[in-house]
């Protein structure tokens, strides 16, 4: 029987260390009693937060945004929320966020908030079976190669600036990963093998999201003045900028055509998501273990080894990729992540004070315009050369 | 019930704080859960349940 973490009566004293109240790996879980409190905050937050498999409440954030949506119009094509990325983890984040810095977490809630650390792993493996190589190969094979190219370019490129501008090494990785993917969720996948602050993930995250609105708003005028064919432009964009939703809006605002390709284009930065950031983990692992004794890495710091989850996410990408997992229980298998990262994220929510995000200040916002603005200018010139030369028949 | 606006409770545990045999712990669970949930969803399949 595991022993209570219940404090001393005179509520002084210090709980007991986790080594010494282990009894199996299953001690990290803490008693029903103690995690309750934690785990409905985190449940009531998720299913206010999205439309999440069994329950029916409409009264969601996410609904609200799709009336939202609804009001607004459509920027481009796509829905303005769509654009600034709202989903499954973002809602339940800012709900989480609000909850937490208007009415504080009673100390109650944080045995069960700490299944953070469990959910982390348990949704980025469950997210394996989300990327299969084949459905971008209809693109065809110059498309993927230069998707995949992109990736340590722009993830190396991030990653060498943020010395120059004395970014955080933390931050700078979670900056690289939603670059180099082009999507934010790498922000939040990487912060257990970063070891980031929560702080750095909404940090980085916002800077990503918001340098693709921004770009989406202006690479459509570039495009527009270099005489690209609407299957050049489609693929410029979809791999300059990178998020889906800004890059298919940003490919309506050049044309429906261009719009229609940059959606074609965009699944081959997505099915390639998972190479981003295990690139930038494995980077910086590497790093610290050349310059462990240097204080200023700081990035995987406590991680000895590469955690074994990487190496199961990894065997289930695998399997993916060879179709074990047909496609009703691929669709079952997502609909857990949606539950899994909405828990996940209103318990990262909760933990941050909206000062320990503006602590981390406008720098990475620098980094991330610096670095997207080569990134998008760069492939944008490839694109263009390739067209211009008959190397790619576009 | 007292408030505390960040994530150390008066026992001085830290729900963001993660490492060392606690960290291994969680991930063994997580790893496990994960395996054992698609596991099932896709031997459901497997065996015509869906």
């Amino acid at each position: 029987m595991r022993q209570p973490l219940t404090p001393p009566a005179d509520d002084a004293g210090a709980a007991p260390a986790y080594a010494d109240r282990r009894t199996s790996p299953l001690s990290c879980l803490y008693s029903l009693e103690e995690a309750l409190p934690g785990l409905l905050a985190m449940f009531f937050i998720a299913i206010v937060s999205n439309n999440l498999m069994g329950v029916p409440n409409p009264f969601t954030l996410e609904n609200l945004f799709t009336y939202l949506d609804n009001v607004i119009g459509p920027v481009n094509g796509q829905p303005f929320f769509q654009i600034m990325n709202s989903n499954f983890v973002w809602n339940a984040l800012l709900l989480g966020l609000i909850v937490g810095n208007v009415f504080g977490v009673p100390d109650c809630w944080k045995r069960g908030l700490s299944y953070i650390h469990t959910l982390m792993p348990l949704g980025i493996i469950m997210l394996g079976p989300h990327f299969v190589l084949s459905h971008a190969a209809k693109t065809g094979f110059w498309p993927i190669a230069l998707a995949a190219a992109l990736i340590p370019a722009t993830a190396g490129l991030t990653l060498r600036l943020s010395r120059f501008l004395k970014v955080d090494d933390r931050q700078a990785s979670l900056i690289a990963g939603g670059l180099a993917t082009g999507d934010p969720h790498a922000c939040v996948i990487l912060m257990p093998m970063i070891k980031a602050k929560g702080g750095q993930v909404v940090n980085a995250s916002a800077c990503v999201i918001l340098f693709g609105a921004v770009a989406s708003l202006v690479a459509p005028w570039l495009v527009r003045h270099l005489d690209l064919s609407t299957q050049g432009a489609g693929l410029a964009l979809a791999l300059g900028i990178g998020n889906g939703a800004q890059a298919v809006s940003a490919g309506f605002a050049v044309g429906s055509e261009a719009g229609r390709y940059a959606g074609y284009y965009e699944i081959v930065g997505h099915v390639l998501m998972p190479a981003g950031f295990l690139y930038v983990f494995a980077a910086m692992f590497w790093r610290k273990l050349r310059r462990g004794g240097d204080a200023s890495v700081q990035a995987t710091r406590g991680v000895e080894n590469v955690p074994l989850y990487l190496y199961v996410f990894a065997a289930v990408w695998a399997l993916a990729n060879i179709h074990l997992f047909k496609e009703p229980a691929h669709h079952a298998i997502f609909e857990l992540v949606k539950w899994d990262f909405s828990l996940a994220a209103a318990a990262l929510g909760l933990s941050l004070p909206l000062r320990e995000i503006w602590a981390w200040g406008t720098r990475g916002l620098v980094l991330t315009c610096l670095a997207g603005t080569i990134r998008l200018l760069a492939v944008v010139a490839v694109v263009w050369a390739c067209v211009k030369h008959g190397w790619l028949v576009l | 019930m007292v408030a505390h606006p960040h994530t150390t409770d008066k026992t001085g545990f830290d729900y963001m704080a993660n490492g060392g045999r606690e960290e291994r712990d969680r991930d063994a669970v997580g790893i496990a859960l994960a395996l054992g949930l698609m596991g099932f969803l896709t031997l459901c399949q497997y065996l015509g349940l869906y």
